[in-house]
């Protein structure tokens, strides 16, 4: 058991949170890091420095946990930080009363650390969706030390 | 509110009528209340027969608003209920109108008078057809009358604003909407041009004659100048008709092919300046008889008034006047008669000697304008000399000014620009200034007198003085443009503009400038040599001392201008070596000394300074560099290794030219294959391989390099057969398989850098070696792709950026490749894509969430099934439409019923748009694979695999249209090609169409309804193409006894109607009662007919129940008889053939006429 833990442990450990990316790759519907919080990137301009100067990336960025706008400028030839973003689908079994979401895993085991999102716009679609009683897939987005549930999927008989 | 009709109407009521409408004009402007106060008036509007109670209005009404909306709903009240009015009621509606503006002709409230006048001209024009000849005269009579001054100035000013009215009316850009057919503006508009424009033109210039001594004797404003003025404005109104009815063709088309009047469609294509060609019968009212001069001498005896009280350069009826003159200058065709121009030219002569003062001389007129006198006469001069230039030849336009100066008229012209670019460069402001519109006037002027007028490209050989006017004016433009470039250094506001951007919107003033320069080559092109190397002096003698930015400006600036002069742009075609440089230069035997060898090899060898690092990062900035491919694009597309080298003898044989033939081969030759071409072909590949390895992340140079320079060299076939035996294109090859940097490219330039490199394939030998080119240059791509989908942990590896990164650029190499197949490389291009279809079907899967992937992923699919479909086996097709199918369930089943959820609605937002992008691309693969059934090069037939198109579009259409929804219907692209791709599906392949199970055919359904209401004119089309298409097939069968769309069609379940009268229901209701195009209805009548014909008795009922519920029993009949000749009359039959349609479209037309205006109002 405890060998497995290390196991787990090691790989996460190996698997960096970033990726540095010359700035004139990445674009639009790509992801970025801006002041350190991983973003979608939903608008990429370039200009000039002075006329006869270099290349600059102009992103706006959108948080992709908290939907804040960022923005930033860099050379187009620098490198960014791009953000390892990962999404993993897990079947939904409950929603417990004090806000966590009981998952089950691929391999079958369950994962009970999730909480509900905070907006209750989100939190009303969850739990509207699982009160109808359909077989409803959740996708997860981690990225950064983060994660919050990106979709909904209904995968009940049709 | 039903109450304003006025059957019985007393004292009384008319009063309580007016009253209301008063108040609620009154609280409309005060803002209480002002829908309920809308709905009033609109309410006397549609009320049936509201004219007495308007009349009464108009009449005795103390609140001008009110007399206005009073008239407005004669307007419409009339023009509605216009096919069930008595003539006499219409007749005496015009004529109260008329008597009205009369009456009240020195009313202050202009607007309704304005109001009233227009109203009588549209009245006037609805019953233009039915009139007699001798009930219009009885109006018009009064209007002479009017006009002539029989009843004082403002009378006289009335009617000529309502001939004005009038004029606007008929002329079909400006007429109102009577919801008539387009036929009937035409009618109207021909019948007023061949037998009243000239007439109204007689009376508006004897009315400005009959007060033309008043003003000039006098010298204060009088009420005569707004008469004057008016008829100024009258006149240049029907100079401006679009005259279409020369009766005198045949003359015309005389002249057109004389020396002296030139090509119309030549030189109005390449000019705004309208040409004003009212024909023959025109002459004596505007040429012979002193008209012109009358003209000319009242502007003068103006000009002396100017500094009177009242008068103004530019008070109304100056500015009247000066328009007039200029619109004289256009005045061409049959008018004049056909006696060598001689006519034209005096007439001519006699305006530009009128307009000369306001020009001339050029230096005082600038310097008394930057002084503060106003530049409208001076625009106006310029102008002038536009409109002579347009309907002229250089060789005329230059000989007019002869007869009256020493020197000639493009000298002027010169001259002129000279001062006013002058004026430019000392005020270089971004404000547009009266000299920034004079420059573009002018060079309008420059261009329609240069540009090659013929098809044969013969340019236009100035005499030496025009040359010399042509040398001096473009060294004037060359040292403003750098003078503007080094300026726009120090002003640097951080955004500068791109490449691509400045050339766009400098692209026509090049262009113009090219000409000029073109006009005076053996001048100019040394000139511009001279620019360039004494800037390339002051850049070597300069390095490391001085700041070259203002240098670098400079050179760009030149390079853009020297591009334009020595080369066209190609539009698709290889542009040949412009004439003027081609035949201008004499005397040149050494080809090195030839000065576009002198000035092209100059460019060339600097560019190629760009390939030493040290140099490179002190002069060749990013932007210089955009400057330089762009120039070696658009050089080389022109002189390198020209087609004609070849074939260089010429087929004129004018010994004089013999020399110049010389000169034009030892050009041609130079750059050719045989000689230099390869040297630098061989240098231009080297600097393109440089931009992209050299300049990380500058996306647009390498957008240039990719997409203009190696575009336009795999263009042409004999440089593809020089590039594939180079060294530099093999270490370009080589670059792109092996190393990084180019792995950084943008994706669009990906692709175009796999597409450009596997079109130069079509250079080597034979196919083989093509196919095995490709196979090189693309197996690194696909066995990558293989690999990473065979790994185990593919679904953790894949989410890492740096392999998302690889797998992006690969998938857009990918689509370039796919994308350049030709025949030669079908196969490598094939092998590419069937080795990656399990990658690709196992990377939708890992990437499902990964949008931007998904993406790429189908659009390579798209492109390359497009690319292929029409070449492929039976057998080949099968498995890639089973490809295809499995990609599209794939795509469905990771989409339908999916919500993506976030906080931000940007992020929702962009997921929908990302969808919508998907599906486009669907949609495009099923057309593409539609495409099989219409082109097929295959050896056998796709059915011997048991494969059936048909089936295969409408499994993909069923799979994709659940994703689909109405909301996704709104982006208007998707909603384009969704309807496109339906209904061509429907017309080719309704049978199948049949076959749908019930939910799929209520969901195609579904968005039919929707597309029908759709306000794009292209979607109703599309969908009324498809209702006809079904229809028409259900009815043939079922005559033929078959059972056509079967159960669909007789209804079940969520549509128990059925399709068809669901259908018959709904288009008559658009068509009777809602808003349209009148574009529609011909289409609208073709899916009406069959609809028509599949259900009889539900269309009976339908019209019954339209009859019942029409109360007034005048209007009930009229439907009835209406309805019933829809059906019956022009013997209309029950099939299906052309005739029938025809004569479907007629009727259709004439029912709505007929009903419509009561029907929608109810």
């Amino acid at each position: 058991m405890s060998d497995e833990e290390h196991h787990f442990e090691s790989s996460d450990a190996g698997a960096s949170k970033t990726y540095p990316q010359q700035a004139g790759t990445i674009r639009k519907n790509g992801y970025i890091v801006i002041k350190n919080r991983p973003c979608k990137v939903v608008e990429v301009s370039t200009s000039k420095t002075g006329k006869h100067g270099h290349a600059k990336c102009h992103f706006v960025g959108i948080d992709i946990f908290t939907a804040k706008k960022l923005e930033d400028i860099v050379p187009s030839s620098h490198n960014c930080d791009v953000p390892h973003v990962n999404r993993t689908d897990y079947q939904l079994i409950d929603i417990s009363e004090d806000g966590f979401l009981s998952l089950l895993t691929e391999s079958g085991d369950t994962k009970d650390d999730l909480r509900l999102p905070t907006d209750e716009n989100l939190v009303k679609q969850i739990k509207d969706g699982f009160a109808e009683g359909k077989d409803l897939v959740v996708s997860v987005m981690s990225a950064m030390g983060e994660e919050q549930i990106c979709a909904l999927k209904d995968i009940g008989p049709k | 509110m039903q109450g304003f009709s006025d059957g019985g109407a007393d004292l009384a009521q008319l009063q309580s009528t007016m009253r209301t409408i008063e108040v609620a004009c009154t609280s409309i402007q005060m803002h209480i209340n002002p829908t309920a106060a809308e709905a009033t008036i609109l309410s006397l509007a549609q009320s049936p027969q509201p004219y007495k109670a308007c009349q009464f209005i108009l009449e005795n009404s103390q609140v001008a608003n009110a007399r206005f909306q009073a008239v407005a709903a004669i307007r419409d009240a009339a023009i509605r209920e216009w096919s069930f009015l008595s003539n006499e009621d219409r007749r005496s509606l015009i004529s109260f109108c008329l008597c009205f503006i009369m009456q009240h002709a020195s009313s202050p409230e202009g607007y309704v008078q304005a109001k009233v006048s227009s109203v009588a001209a549209q009245l006037m024009k609805r019953g233009w057809l039915e009139f007699t000849a001798a009930e219009k005269e009885a109006f018009f009579y009064q209007v002479k009358q009017a006009i002539l001054g029989a009843h004082g100035v403002d009378v006289q000013f009335i009617g000529v604003n309502f001939l004005e009215s009038l004029i606007s009316e008929f002329s079909p850009s400006t007429s109102s909407a009577m919801g008539l057919p387009r036929e009937f503006h035409e009618q109207c508009r021909t019948s007023l041009e061949l037998n009243y424009l000239k007439t109204f033109y007689f009376w508006a210039r004897d009315a400005a004659l009959s007060v033309t001594n008043k003003i000039i004797e006098s010298d204060a404003v009088i009420p005569e100048v707004k008469v004057c003025t008016a008829a100024l404005r009258l006149m240049l109104q029907i100079l401006n008709w679009e005259f279409r009815h020369d009766t005198n063709s045949t003359k015309a088309s005389i002249n057109v092919f004389s020396a002296v009047v030139r090509h119309d469609n030549a030189s109005s294509k390449r000019s705004e300046c309208v040409l004003v060609q009212p024909g023959p019968a025109w002459c004596d009212v505007l040429i012979s008889s002193g008209h012109v001069g009358w003209l000319l001498g009242l502007y003068a005896a103006l000009r002396q008034k100017f500094s009177c009280k009242g008068y103004w350069l530019d008070c109304p009826i100056a500015v009247s006047a000066r328009k007039l003159i200029v619109q004289f200058c256009s005045l061409t065709g049959s008018i004049f008669a056909s006696d060598n121009g001689k006519m034209q030219e005096n007439h001519m002569l006699q305006l530009l000697s009128g307009i000369l003062q306001w020009i001339d001389p050029p230096d005082v007129v600038s310097k008394a304008i930057e002084e503060g006198k106003c530049e409208s006469e001076m625009l106006d001069g310029c102008r002038a000399l536009l409109s002579i230039a347009t309907v002229t030849t250089h060789f005329v336009f230059d000989q007019l000014l002869k007869a009256i100066r020493p020197f000639g008229t493009l000298t002027l012209l010169s001259t002129l620009m000279c001062e006013v670019v002058k004026v430019l460069m000392t005020n270089n402001t971004d404000e547009e200034t009266w000299s920034w519109e004079a420059r573009d006037i002018l060079l309008d002027t420059w261009t329609i007198l240069l540009v090659p007028m013929d098809g044969s490209g013969g340019n236009a050989l100035l005499p030496p003085e025009g040359k010399h006017a042509a040398a001096n004016i473009f060294a004037m433009i060359v040292e403003s443009e750098l003078k503007v470039a080094s300026a726009s250094v120090a002003n640097d506001d951080g955004d500068s503009d791109y490449l691509q951007a400045s050339i766009s919107a400098m692209d026509e003033r090049l262009s113009s400038y090219a000409l000029i320069a073109r006009a005076a080559i053996d001048i100019t092109i040394p000139l511009l040599t001279r620019h360039f190397s004494e800037r390339f002096v002051r850049l070597d003698q300069g390095r490391g001392i001085i700041d070259p930015t203002e240098t670098l400006e400079e050179l760009y600036s030149l390079l853009l201008i020297t591009g334009h002069v020595l080369a066209d742009e190609g539009d698709g075609e290889t542009p040949l070596v412009p004439t003027a440089i081609q035949t201008d230069f004499v005397d040149i035997v050494e080809a090195e000394k030839h000065p576009v060898v002198v000035l092209s090899a100059s460019i060339i060898r600097f560019a190629e300074q760009s390939m030493d690092p040290e140099v490179r990062a002190t002069v060749f900035s990013p932007r210089l560099m955009e400057a330089v491919i762009w120039f070696l694009a658009r050089w080389s597309h022109t002189y390198l290794m020209p087609l004609e080298e070849s074939k260089c003898h010429l087929s004129h044989g004018y010994d004089h030219q013999h020399q110049s033939i010389h000169s034009r081969k030892a050009l041609l030759s130079f750059f050719g294959e045989h000689n230099q071409g390869q040297i630098v072909l061989n240098i231009i590949v080297r600097i393109s391989t440089m931009t992209l390895m050299s300049y990380p992340g500058e996306k647009d140079l390498q957008g240039l390099t990719c997409h203009h320079l190696l575009h336009t060299l795999v263009r042409r076939k004999n440089i593809c057969h020089k590039l594939v035996s180079l060294d530099s294109w093999r270490d370009l090859a080589n670059a792109f398989i092996n190393e990084k940097v180019l792995f950084l490219l943008s994706s669009a330039n990906q692709r175009s850098l796999a597409q450009t490199l596997v079109l130069s394939a079509s250079g080597l030998r034979n196919s083989e070696a093509s196919n095995q080119y490709v196979r090189g240059l693309m197996v690194h791509m696909t066995t990558y792709l293989v690999e990473l989908s065979n790994k185990k942990n593919l679904k953790s590896v894949a989410q890492q950026p740096d392999i998302i990164m690889s797998v992006s650029c690969f998938l857009e190499r990918l689509r370039g490749a796919a994308s350049a197949a030709e025949p030669r490389t079908q196969r490598a291009v094939y092998e590419m894509g069937i080795s990656v279809m399990n990658p690709v079907l196992l990377l939708l899967e890992v990437y499902k969430h990964e949008s931007a992937v998904i993406y790429l992923l189908l659009k390579f699919i798209v492109d390359w099934v497009d690319g292929q479909i029409s070449y492929l086996e039976a057998q080949e097709t099968a498995s890639v439409i089973d490809f295809c199918m499995r990609l599209l369930q794939l795509y469905s089943s990771h989409n339908i019923g999916k919500i993506s959820i976030s906080l931000s609605s940007t992020l929702l937002s962009e997921a929908k748009t990302e969808k919508y992008k998907d599906l486009r691309a669907l949609l495009q693969l099923l057309s593409s694979l539609c495409s099989k059934d219409l082109v097929d090069f295959s050896s056998d037939s796709i059915e011997v695999e048991g494969t059936n198109i048909s089936q295969v579009v409408y499994f993909g259409l069923h799979i994709v249209t659940p994703l689909i929804s109405l909301e996704l219907l709104k982006y208007p692209k998707l909603c384009h090609d969704y309807f496109s791709l339906l209904s061509h599906i429907l017309e080719v392949y309704p049978e199948t169409f049949a076959q749908l199970n019930s939910d799929a055919f209520a969901h195609i359904v579904g968005t039919l309804d929707f597309g029908l209401h759709h306000q794009d004119l292209e979607v109703v089309n599309m969908c009324l193409g498809a209702l006809k298409a079904l229809a028409s097939y259900h009815y043939r069968k079922m005559c033929a006894g078959k059972t056509g769309l079967g159960s669909h069609a007789a209804g079940h379940g969520n549509f128990p109607e059925g399709i068809f009268s669901r259908f018959l229901r709904s288009l008559l209701q658009l068509l009777l009662f809602e808003d349209y195009s009148p574009d529609l209805v011909s289409a609208a009548a073709d899916a009406l007919l069959p609809l028509i014909l599949c259900e009889q008795g539900v269309y009976q009922r339908l019209g019954n129940e339209l009859i019942e519920r029409q109360a007034n029993p005048m209007l009930k009949s009229r439907l009835a008889n209406a309805l019933h000749s829809l059906t019956s009359s022009n013997h209309l039959s029950s099939t299906l053939d052309r005739v029938n349609y025809q004569r479907f479209r007629k009727n259709l037309n004439s029912l709505l006429i007929e009903v419509r205006g009561f029907l929608r109002t109810m």
